[in-house]
């Protein structure tokens, strides 16, 4: 393919990368979905106040397939792991996952058995953010780390799984 | 005459709406990655069960049936409209008596309950 | 035949010109809206990419550009991808036959600001806003996904519905002008005045079915976030899912347009005659302002249950149109001569 050799020349490459970068990382838009009470502070931050739109992630889409980025916020249960799951699937690549919260990053409060211990063990997770729950602060900060390491990801293949179509 | 220009247009419209469906076609293969899950239609993280090409409510058909009905109405008013100066008193009448059999069948589809919407 | 020919380069060029007016306000409408209703409700809005977050609509086109390319299994591929195409396609060709300003002369060359003024202008516009719903509907179908039959069928059901509505209201300001030409109507509102001071209702039903019409907040009933996830375009992803999102906010801008040229005067205002230039900045302004409305709305009232809409359409709607149609109808007759032609 044309467009395939002429993003891989380096010369082209660095460029492009920043480029596409840039726009991922000002367009995250997340998914709709809220697992437990760290979801209310998802809320708050995208209300007034902290106002997560100054960054372009206000656009909670309520289908997967426009979405690019997960926060997963709040426990996990066994029953609705694989439903997380299925979703994260569903998302179009490229795709990032915050884990928000004690409970999604690690189990938190809730070590038992009806409790996945950490979100890790089904989707890969770029950014944990800690609390019980965090602030919207704190899930800002988790965003801007986020937005950092997006930066610095290739256009093509971000994650660099080295699976290409 | 007057509608050569759309023509042209059309072509400009359907030919850079299919660029840009090319294009994403072509840019969105870089970073395909299918999976059956991926593939599967989206039910809020359930795995479908059954045809997507389940059977309609009734109403939608009520509503499309009502709506051929009074738009053919009002595609006989349109012509109406347009000489309506020159026809003068009688085709006032004579419009009030189209709309009037038009009211009565409309009042019909209300009273046997064509809106309300359960 | 270089008649033909200067008619096809013309064509091209305004197309042209319009094509990408109309897509960059696309893309600005979207930044308008998120800034817009950041402010209702007491937050900055996006600010970060560019000055006062310009750069976000650049942004996102670049992110859908890249975005994987998806079609879900079972879906009827040919509808799937064609039916965004419709949309698009409906949307930007409505526009045709709307004069963004006063005919002006360059270099002695008179230049017709309007792709093609048929004397059925108005026909046209009803025909291919019609039109539209084809691209929902076969989204809808082919997309192999419950959410979006469902949905499809809410907005098909809500855009007929709609459309009777604006068609009648409409009748009743050819019944005053007495032509379908669209620079006709705009003939007779700089020679009298702006029609929406004698079609208050008339224009209220208008623009109350352009909301409807163009599935906008409160009538947002086929993108209902809570009950069909995103509607007819739930399997839309990137760019695909960006042109129906194109299609709507253009729509918006057709109906505002619309409104503008025929209740609003168009690019009518203070001093047009000697400045012709003027006009295109009066309808931009005037089409901005309804554009303001809609958001306005949209950051203002909940959304109402589907039977509510239907109801509204047809208990309300449609019989009010009907007999502010008569009530024009007879008051020309009335005043009769005195009636300017």
């Amino acid at each position: 393919m044309g467009v395939d050799q002429m993003v891989e020349s380096p010369f082209v490459l660095t460029n492009l990368d920043k480029l596409v970068g840039w726009a991922r990382k000002n367009s995250l838009w997340p998914v709709q979905m809220g697992l437990a009470c760290c979801a209310i502070e998802m809320m708050a931050t995208a209300a007034s106040r902290w106002d997560m739109a100054r960054f372009g992630a206000e656009m909670f889409r309520a289908s997967p397939r426009q979405a690019d980025l997960m926060i997963v916020s709040g426990r996990v249960s066994q029953k609705m792991a694989p439903v997380v799951r299925h979703i994260y699937d569903q998302m179009l690549e490229p795709k990032w996952v915050i884990s928000m919260g004690d409970c999604a990053s690690a189990g938190g409060i809730f070590n038992n058995y009806a409790i996945v211990q950490g979100v890790d063990k089904i989707i890969p997770v770029d950014v944990y953010v800690p609390g019980c729950p965090p602030t919207p602060d704190m899930l800002l900060f988790g965003l801007m780390k986020l937005q950092e390491k997006i930066a610095r990801q290739k256009a093509i293949d971000p994650h660099q799984t080295g699976e290409k179509a | 005459m007057n509608f050569f220009p759309v023509f042209v247009y059309f072509i400009l419209v359907v030919g850079f709406a299919g660029l840009m469906t090319g294009l994403t076609l072509l840019l969105g293969s870089l970073n395909k990655h299918p999976t059956p899950d991926k593939l599967m239609p989206y039910e809020s993280g359930m795995i479908p069960i059954g045809s997507a090409r389940v059977r309609i409510p009734i109403h939608f058909h009520l509503i499309a049936m009502l709506f051929l009905v009074f738009d053919i109405e009002v595609a006989f008013i349109y012509p109406w409209a347009l000489i309506f100066k020159s026809l003068g008193l009688m085709g006032v009448i004579e419009m009030f008596v189209f709309i009037g059999i038009l009211l009565v069948g409309f009042l019909y589809a209300l009273k046997r309950g064509a809106f309300v919407w359960e | 035949m270089s008649d033909l020919l200067v008619t096809i380069i013309e064509t091209i060029i305004k197309g042209a010109i319009v094509i990408g007016v109309l897509m960059t306000s696309f893309a600005y409408m979207t930044w308008l809206e998120r800034k817009l209703v950041g402010r209702f409700q007491l937050r900055p809005g996006p600010n970060r990419a560019g000055p006062f977050g310009l750069l976000f609509p650049l942004a996102d086109g670049i992110k859908l550009f890249l975005k994987e390319d998806f079609v879900p299994v079972g879906a009827d591929k040919v509808t799937f991808f064609v039916a965004p195409l419709i949309s698009i396609v409906t949307a930007l060709l409505a526009f045709a036959v709307i004069p963004i300003g006063p005919t002006i002369n360059i270099f002695g060359y008179e230049l017709h600001p309007i792709i093609a003024n048929p004397n059925v202008g108005i026909l046209f516009i009803l025909a291919i806003a019609s039109l539209g719903v084809f691209g929902i509907v076969l989204a809808g179908w082919s997309s192999n996904s419950k959410f979006s039959l469902i949905g499809a069928l809410r907005a098909s059901a809500q855009l007929i519905s709609y459309e009777l509505a604006i068609g009648i209201s409409i009748i009743s300001v050819i019944l005053i002008v007495g032509n379908l030409q669209i620079t006709q109507i705009i003939e007779w509102q700089a020679k009298n005045v702006w029609i929406v001071l004698l079609q208050p209702v008339a224009f209220i039903i208008y623009f109350l079915s352009a909301l409807a019409e163009t599935n906008r907040a409160p009538f947002d009933m086929p993108e209902a976030e809570h009950e069909l996830t995103a509607g007819y375009h739930t399997e839309y992803g990137g760019m695909r899912f960006a042109l129906f999102f194109a299609a709507e906010y253009i729509n918006i801008v057709t109906v505002s347009a619309i409104a503008t040229t025929l209740f609003l005067g168009g690019y009518l205002g203070p001093f047009v005659d000697q400045f012709p230039i003027l006009g295109f900045l009066y309808f931009a302004l005037k089409v901005f302002l309804c554009v303001f409305v809609f958001v306005w709305i949209r950051a203002t009232l909940p959304r109402v249950r589907y039977d509510q809409l239907m109801s509204l359409g047809w208990k309300y709607l449609i019989p009010i149109a009907i007999a502010w149609l008569m009530i024009t109808a007879v008051g020309v007759v009335w005043l009769g001569g005195s009636a300017p032609k």
